[in-house]
């Protein structure tokens, strides 16, 4: 059990920086999240936190020590990887035995962990089966077990679950949480899918382009998404962005919107609730952002929410709930409708937008705005 | 499934006529590559009086072994007449060791230019590949230098290092491209693991490389058994590998050209190549080919 933290950390290959000043901190049992697209650098920097790749500047501190320097096998850590990297000449026994044996644990006991574990991840019928004999399911819980089975102080994992097919990877999505909840570990990882990090985290760090964006609760990067980015990245169907124009109207600041109704662009006034905090970008252009649930029927919107009425291209049903997509401000945005009442495609719907749940960006540099 | 029959020039006649052509030629060439194969063998069979009655393509009248048993153990090679057998012998405590210590050393080095890249590891590694493409020719002279500086000149040692370090090029070539399309993140988890760089090789790389390793045994026997130049350079009289008694004993003669002998001899010493081939040739062509290992 550990806490771990990073300070100004960075990582360059020759002249090219792939990690920028990172710096976060977990605590003891924490659940992290290393969230972003492929080539953001999060695997670059759990090699780091692992001692795989060497830090180019800052440090990492474990239990407050600093390892920058420390051998990964002095750092007692455990990882799993998103090739499960079992040894391919061992059995599953000695496969999750090697890291006992390479630290010298005596027979005996070595035995004793390897059951202890694949009792825990249900893999004790498997243990004299090669990893080819196993399925990718099976392989997994293997790659898990030889982690497990040191006891490590902290526990990275990257994407261990991207290579299962669908079904399989909420199970072990579920599998994994359990874990963790079990073990009251601190882990951390790393994946390009926001719904396992969304389910999974405690917190989020999301990642572009070597920078940490945002780091918070999965309701805060939901909620409150620092920048453009976050919003896009986190959420599916992503949420709708409009470019749109901070305006006055008496007393309510808000944005015009056009909704095309009829083939023809309709202007809607909509007042941002907590609009007195925009009063200095009266007249600036800013990024309006709605997620789909924020478009919803009318018929069952709270009375204060405004209402605008659209044509309603294209129809999405994905049985919770329809997509539906409309146009807003000259593009595709997408509504989340209860099936019930859903329209047919080319009608045209009334719709409630749910501003106070809104998020306003600035047009420039893409940071939200207050809240 | 396509219908192979409907493919241009698979019906009828026109197939035949294809087939009979393609045969042919196959039967031909077959012939022309094996005629001599049958003419040695069936000269290392007859005695000398058949042999002078100028059927080459007859078959022996009789299984005749005499001349392989002169061969063996009792032609002469220069002024010694004990046969190939010595030299045989010869060749066999400079391959086995060579080959063994060639392949071991190109498996090491191998891991580490793929596995454990160092700042500079492609330049080294372009570097051992000019190895591979240097003739023997051009290191002959400072060759018998260095043997002669290490007292090891015209000995089966010397030849050992001569030709262990000439394989380290090709061995080097084949485990580091096959270790190449091995997963990195075996290392990296056998490292977190606390394995350091000789137990990662020695309990998870070798263990995977058995089809690379015949690979590189073969290649590596048939260089050093076959090879007679380097042999005949720097060993003279009892140190010589079998290529240059062979050469030798043909060269020796005392009356009458025995080509029973000679072509007896010549089959002795290609018996071992041969039989590497015939063992281990499966897995050679699977090692050429294998691909990444699937974890």
């Amino acid at each position: 059990m550990a806490t771990l933290s990073i300070e100004n950390a960075g990582k360059s290959f020759g002249d090219t920086d792939v990690l920028k000043d990172i710096s976060l901190s977990m605590d003891d049992g924490e659940f992290l999240v290393l969230l972003g697209a492929s080539g953001c650098g999060k695997s670059t920097l759990l090699n780091m936190i692992a001692g795989l790749e060497k830090v180019s500047h800052g440090t990492i501190r474990v239990d407050g020590e600093v390892v920058n320097d420390v051998h990964p096998k002095d750092r007692d850590m455990a990882m799993v990887f998103q090739s499960y990297a079992l040894y391919p000449n061992m059995s599953v026994e000695k496969n999750i035995a090697f890291g006992l044996e390479m630290r010298g644990v005596g027979r005996a006991e070595r035995k004793a962990a390897v059951e202890e574990v694949a009792r825990l991840l249900q893999i004790e019928h498997l243990l004299d089966r090669k990893p080819a004999q196993l399925s990718g399911g099976q392989r997994q819980r293997v790659a898990m077990g030889r982690a497990l089975v040191r006891r490590p102080k902290i526990f990275l994992f990257d994407e261990p679950l991207s290579n299962l097919d669908a079904q399989l990877r909420v199970e072990m999505r579920t599998e994994i949480k359990r874990l963790h909840q079990t073990l009251k570990a601190t882990m951390v990882y790393v994946t390009h899918d926001q719904i396992e990090a969304m389910t999974l985290a405690d917190r989020i760090a999301v990642l572009k382009d070597g920078r940490i964006q945002q780091i918070g609760t999965p309701s805060e990067i939901y909620n409150t998404p620092a920048n453009v980015y976050v919003a896009g990245f986190v959420g599916s169907p992503a949420m709708n962005f409009f470019e749109v124009t901070l305006e006055r109207d008496g007393d309510q600041i808000g944005v015009m919107l056009p909704a095309k109704l009829k083939g023809v662009d309709t202007p809607y006034f909509l007042p941002l609730p907590a609009g007195g905090q925009y009063h200095s970008h009266i007249g600036q252009p800013v990024v309006l952002g709605l997620r789909p649930e924020m478009i919803s029927q009318a018929t069952t919107a709270a009375p204060e929410d405004p209402v605008i009425t659209c044509d309603v291209d294209v129809v999405e049903p994905t049985g919770a709930d329809t997509l539906c997509v409309i146009r807003l401000a000259g593009r595709g945005a997408k509504a989340r409708v209860s099936p019930a009442f859903a329209c047919e495609p080319g009608d045209s719907m009334e719709f409630a937008l749910d501003m106070s749940r809104a998020c306003v960006f600035d047009a420039e540099t893409g940071m939200r705005l207050y809240g | 499934m396509p219908n192979s029959s409907r493919l241009a020039g698979a019906n009828g006649k026109r197939r035949m006529a294809g087939r009979i052509f393609i045969w042919s030629l196959l039967l031909f060439a077959a012939f022309v590559y094996l005629t001599p194969l049958y003419v040695v063998i069936a000269t290392s069979l007859k005695d000398l009086a058949e042999i002078r009655a100028g059927a080459l393509l007859d078959l022996p009248h009789e299984l005749n072994f005499s001349a392989w048993q002169a061969a063996w153990s009792n032609a002469c090679i220069g002024v010694r007449c004990e046969g190939l057998k010595p030299y045989f012998l010869n060749s066999i405590l400079m391959s086995v060791p060579a080959v063994i210590l060639s392949t071991a050393l190109g498996a090491l080095s191998g891991f580490a230019l793929s596995k454990f890249r160092f700042k500079g590891a492609n330049t080294v590694f372009s570097l051992m590949l000019f190895g591979c493409f240097i003739p023997l020719q051009i290191v002959i002279l400072p060759m018998a230098q260095t043997l002669g500086f290490l007292g090891i000149a015209n000995s089966i040692s010397g030849l050992i290092l001569v030709h262990t370090i000439y394989g380290i090029s090709f061995t080097t070539l084949f485990f580091r491209n096959y270790y190449v399309t091995i997963p990195n993140d075996l290392v990296k988890a056998a490292t977190m693991d606390g394995a350091g760089f000789f137990q990662i090789f020695w309990r998870i790389m070798i263990p995977l490389s058995q089809p690379i390793i015949v690979v590189s045994i073969i290649w590596q026997f048939t260089q050093i058994w076959n090879e007679f130049l380097l042999g005949a350079s720097f060993t003279t009289g009892g140190a010589q590998p079998v290529t240059v008694a062979l050469n030798n004993l043909i060269n020796t003669t005392t009356s009458v050209k025995q080509y029973n002998v000679d072509m007896a001899a010549a089959l002795i010493a290609a018996a071992p190549t041969l039989l590497v081939y015939v063992v281990a040739g499966r897995y050679f062509v699977r090692g050429l080919t294998a691909g990444a290992i699937k974890g």
